[in-house]
């Protein structure tokens, strides 16, 4: 995924800078004024109301009917040994560099929010708030807090720190203006009426508002007092407290080589109904491996406790390794219902010649994507057919990508003109020009010149010169947020429940007022057209699931007719090879993890059972072995079980 | 190069016979040369396109020709038509028409695909891959050999232009002196000091080097070296009582450069040849290694061995690679040490 920041000058400069970095003794700030100022500047998104303003007619809601969907057998304790390819560069959350990798263990998949939503059934479920409402024009969700719920240091949570969370993303001191107006937008306003309610009102109604609003996180004031100019600094390396369970303690950042996280003592929400089997490690290592083949080797020896093995080499070449035929190691292909990543081509549509829909149709019959599913992923992964697909209930599913047919992409290509034919047997027009069109795309993956070798030579075959401009990570990146791609290989990390338009199709994001192509946004088609934005405006207010659908359904229409994208590979499943005494749910509710996540890890299901670590240890050193245990587990057909032994 | 111009002097001429008495490095020019001959004509030898494709009667040699779609030879399409299984075919047909493939016979690029075989395949002769095929089914033979091909142009042009700007800097600082002497030597301390790998790695982070960029790029960081031996040779040269005979009788300032300075100082540039050749071949492979060389998908050394080292359970990609570099650079070692002892002046000098 190519959201995580710059790797390789980012380093450089890292190692020059390094040196001469001084430690100053910081000022002490309080910024309570500035702060307060702030609210007075804004009254109509910052609101201070009493318990009286409340509507006296909310139905408040507590989600006390929901199921839980952890395994009660799940035991506390243990420690999980994990790795990620790069130091976090910050333990912020707003500023700079604060979208890697790291930020979900921390952050996403940690603090807590107002209200969560069910991963199974996608109901709400309390969290910091324990019941909440909807006004009746559905604009407004009122929230009470838990009177239990506190930080990491054990202060208790107060309505106002949600004001300060949200001060703290969108104040004057942050440089972003994306996420700054991201905010602005999507949240209409802030209220608290005492110190345990609070609402958020959103800009229009909405058919998850609930969901956006629930989102909210809280920031301590005390911690955030010091927050000014100079915040990105001051907070680099700083954990806040957290409402979550777990939290990083100072001396258990080690910079460059790892980072612990420790379970909160006495977390408030350790025997809530939804957290009591959950976030079961008593510390989570995180360590550096910047190598995928040194870490598999590290899980090998079980240093590390899980690892992922979607790539079939490792599924199959790799994973035959004594550990695996032993059952020390069990392996897990786990079908998901996550809606599946826009992986592929983006035509940049202001570029000739893929402003001819004619060229961009050719292009997609000339692309063999089969070929490369085949060869490389040994037909385990599938073609992905439309963008934004897999939303459960907001895709067409009827909508199939365009096949690799020479024929097809020749007819494509002479309607469009190109009816000569070079020496090197390339099209081109009686004007002489080439139909040759270069794909951008990230080389920091071996995999991906390979595949573009495959598919360079199967264009060759329709007279189509696929020209190969494979940059680093970073530059790639750059030059597609500079629009200077003619097609860009782009993979974006989606959410459910409702797919996005808007970043990709909105002329808002193509160009400005002026007609400039505006840089730095998501629409790297350079695609701007009336009824495609009015469209994108209705998936993003539906207040209805008939109206979000009817909206994308169009918009994956357009998209296909127009074939500014180019849809390669999906992946169903995940797959997760863990040594035995990762533990993870086989109950009637939970088969290994909910269906609906990107990545089982993240809803902490999993625990760890040092018994069993301790029994594996035994069995390794005397060279005993347990069944061997590969395992296919797909939620929409409960009986296909596995074809390997059952679990030990 | 105005040094094509130079007339070789007899004590050249006698270094040169010398070399060729030095057994190993003499062979080893001959094996080198031969392998840079046959790098020439490598359409011939290592190619997907026939030799000669004799059908219905008439006579095609596609090797540097135009190219000809499957449609010419009555293939139902209209790409380039795959020689391999028209030969199949017509040999099939039996209908006296043929198809001559080159000894190898697959191209750099293509990928060779078989069903239910996952690339990368072992060494197979039956296969004709003869060292087997990369991780994206391409033919490793023809990758290397082209990979040498490329490396050669690279080496040529990297030598040209290292010589090139080394030799005027190294010729100016040593034949003028002084102030020019003493500001150049300067700035080539500091130009020198400026890290070479860092700076390729960023260029080659923006933008995605071609021949011609990679080149300028490692010449320009490269040619520093040069300007010392230039420098003293110079020196030395214009010392000598020749050089002051010829300015006495009028030669102007090239004159004494191009036709006094520079042949003289040719054997000593000539021992440094086989090295920089050696450099330039390591340093390409190395930045192809590391991912900042010649764009994919260029066959090429660096990026072969890469594949190799990232999977070793297909022990025929970087055996070969590996192989070949040690074999190319020994020769190259083995033609440098040979000429080094030619043009050794202890042969030639008595100490009191």
């Amino acid at each position: 995924m190519n959201l995580s920041a710059p790797r390789t000058l980012a380093l450089l400069a890292a190692l020059a800078f390094s040196g001469c970095a001084k430690k100053e003794v910081e000022a002490v700030i309080d910024n309570t004024q500035e702060v307060q100022a702030y609210y007075k500047a804004h009254p109509d998104f910052f609101k201070f109301a009493t318990r009286a303003d409340l509507p006296k007619d909310l139905a408040w809601q507590d989600g006390h009917d929901v199921p839980e969907f952890a395994a009660p057998e799940a035991k506390r304790g243990g420690t999980l040994h994990a790795y990620v390819d790069d130091f976090p560069r910050t333990l912020r959350f707003v500023g700079p560099d604060t979208n890697g990798t790291f930020r979900p263990y921390i952050l996403d998949d940690n603090a807590l929010t107002l209200i969560q939503r069910q991963p199974n059934t996608g109901q709400y479920y309390p969290a910091l708030a324990s019941s909440w409402a909807v006004s009746k024009d559905g604009r407004t969700i009122y929230f009470r807090l838990d009177p239990e719920a506190r930080y990491s240091d054990g202060s208790p949570i107060h309505a106002r720190d949600f004001l300060i969370g949200v001060y703290l993303r969108i104040s004057d001191h942050i440089v972003n203006p994306y996420s700054k107006q991201y905010f602005r937008e999507s949240i209409a306003q802030v209220a608290m009426y005492d110190d345990h309610t609070l609402s958020v009102s959103l800009p229009e109604a909405k058919i998850y508002a609930p969901m956006i609003a629930g989102s909210l996180t809280p920031s301590p004031p005390g911690f955030y007092a010091a927050y000014g100019s100079d915040y990105s600094e001051r907070y680099q390396w700083k954990f806040p407290p957290t409402t979550g369970a777990y939290e990083v303690l100072q001396g258990d950042i080690v910079k460059g080589a790892s980072i612990t996280q420790t379970r909160v003592k006495n977390w408030w929400a350790r025997d809530r109904k939804f957290y009591r089997y959950r976030f079961n490690p008593d510390k989570i290592v995180s360590t550096v491996v910047r190598d995928e083949s040194k870490a598999f080797e590290l899980f090998r020896a079980g240093e590390l406790d899980t690892f992922y093995l979607n790539r079939p080499e490792l599924w199959y070449e790799k994973s035959e390794i004594d550990p695996v035929y032993k059952g020390y190691i069990e392996r897990v292909q786990v079908y998901t219902r996550y809606p599946k990543v826009p992986r592929g081509l983006y035509l940049n549509v202001i570029k000739p010649p893929l402003n001819d829909r004619n060229v961009r149709i050719g292009i997609q019959h000339s692309l063999n994507w089969q070929k490369v599913i085949d060869v490389l992923f040994r037909g385990d992964y599938r073609r992905l057919d439309a963008f934004n697909e897999g939303y459960v209930n907001f895709s067409d599913p009827s909508l199939k990508a365009r096949p690799y047919s020479i024929n097809l992409a020749r007819d494509a290509f002479h309607t469009a003109g190109y009816t000569a034919e070079g020496r090197d047997g390339i099209l081109t027009k009686p004007d002489g020009s080439r139909l040759s069109v270069a794909v951008t795309y990230s080389s920091t993956l071996p995999l991906f010149d390979r595949m573009f070798a495959i598919l360079r030579e199967e264009a060759k075959a329709c007279g189509f010169d696929l020209r190969l401009d494979g940059l680093e990570d970073t530059v790639a990146y750059k030059k597609e947020m500079q629009k200077q791609h003619e097609m860009m290989f782009e993979s974006w990390l989606i959410t459910p429940p409702v797919p996005d338009f808007h970043e990709f199709l909105h002329s808002s994001n193509a160009h400005d007022e002026k007609g400039n192509v505006k840089t730095q946004t998501n629409n790297l088609f350079g695609w701007a057209r009336p009824d495609t934005d009015l469209l994108c405006d209705q998936v993003r207010t539906g207040r209805t699931a008939e109206e979000i659908r009817d909206a994308t359904s169009q918009l994956q229409h357009i998209m296909h007719d127009e074939a500014i994208f180019a849809p390669s590979y999906a992946v169903d499943f995940m797959r997760i090879g863990s040594w035995r005494w990762v533990r993870w749910p086989d109950c009637t509710t939970t088969r290994y993890c909910p269906p609906v996540v990107y990545d089982p890890h993240e809803v902490y299901v999993f625990w760890i059972d040092e018994r069993v670590r301790a029994e594996t240890r035994d069995a390794r050193r005397t060279g005993k072995g347990f069944p061997e245990s590969t395992k296919v587990i797909n939620p929409d057909q409960p009986n296909t079980e596995s074809a390997a032994p059952a679990n030990p | 190069m105005a040094s094509l111009r130079f007339r070789l002097n007899p004590q050249t001429q006698r270094r040169l016979n010398r070399f060729r008495g030095i057994r190993r490095g003499y062979l080893s020019f001959l094996v080198l040369a031969a392998l840079a001959l046959l790098s020439v004509f490598g359409e011939v030898l290592v190619n997907s396109r026939a030799l000669v494709v004799r059908y219905q009667g008439r006579y095609y040699f596609p090797t540097y020709g135009a190219f000809h779609p499957g449609s010419d030879f009555g293939e139902g399409y209209s790409y380039e038509t795959n020689y391999r299984h028209l030969g199949q075919r017509l040999a099939k047909e039996g209908s006296g028409d043929w198809v001559l493939m080159p000894p190898v016979p697959f191209n750099a690029y293509e990928n060779d695909f078989r069903p239910g075989v996952y690339p990368p395949t072992a060494p197979s002769a039956a296969e004709r891959h003869y060292l087997g095929t990369d991780t994206t089914g391409r033919d490793i033979l023809a990758r290397l050999f082209y990979g040498f091909r490329i490396a050669l142009i690279f080496a040529a042009f990297y030598i040209g232009f290292v010589y090139g700007l080394g030799i005027a800097v190294g010729c100016a600082m040593g034949f003028f002196g002084g102030k020019v002497d003493l500001l150049g030597q300067r700035l080539v301390e500091i130009w020198s000091n400026l890290p070479f790998l860092y700076i390729v790695i960023i260029v080659a982070s923006l933008v995605r080097p071609d021949l011609t960029l990679l080149v300028i790029i490692t010449g320009l960081f490269s040619w520093t070296g040069m300007t010392y031996y230039m420098r003293t040779a110079t020196y030395r040269e214009k010392a000598r009582d020749y050089v002051a005979a010829a300015e006495v009788l009028g030669a102007s300032t090239s004159r004494i450069i191009f036709r006094h300075i520079l042949p003289n100082t040719l054997s000593m540039l000539v021992t440094f040849v086989p090295f920089t050749l050696a450099a330039a071949i390591s340093s390409l492979t190395a930045l192809d290694f590391l991912g900042f060389g010649l764009p994919v998908p260029t066959p090429s050394w660096g990026a072969l061995l890469h594949q190799g080292t990232a999977n070793l359970d297909a022990p025929w990609i970087v055996s070969s690679v590996f192989v070949s570099i040690v074999l190319v650079l020994s020769l190259v070692t083995f033609v440098g040490e040979a000429i080094r002892e030619a043009f050794d002046p202890k042969r030639f000098t008595t100490y009191e």
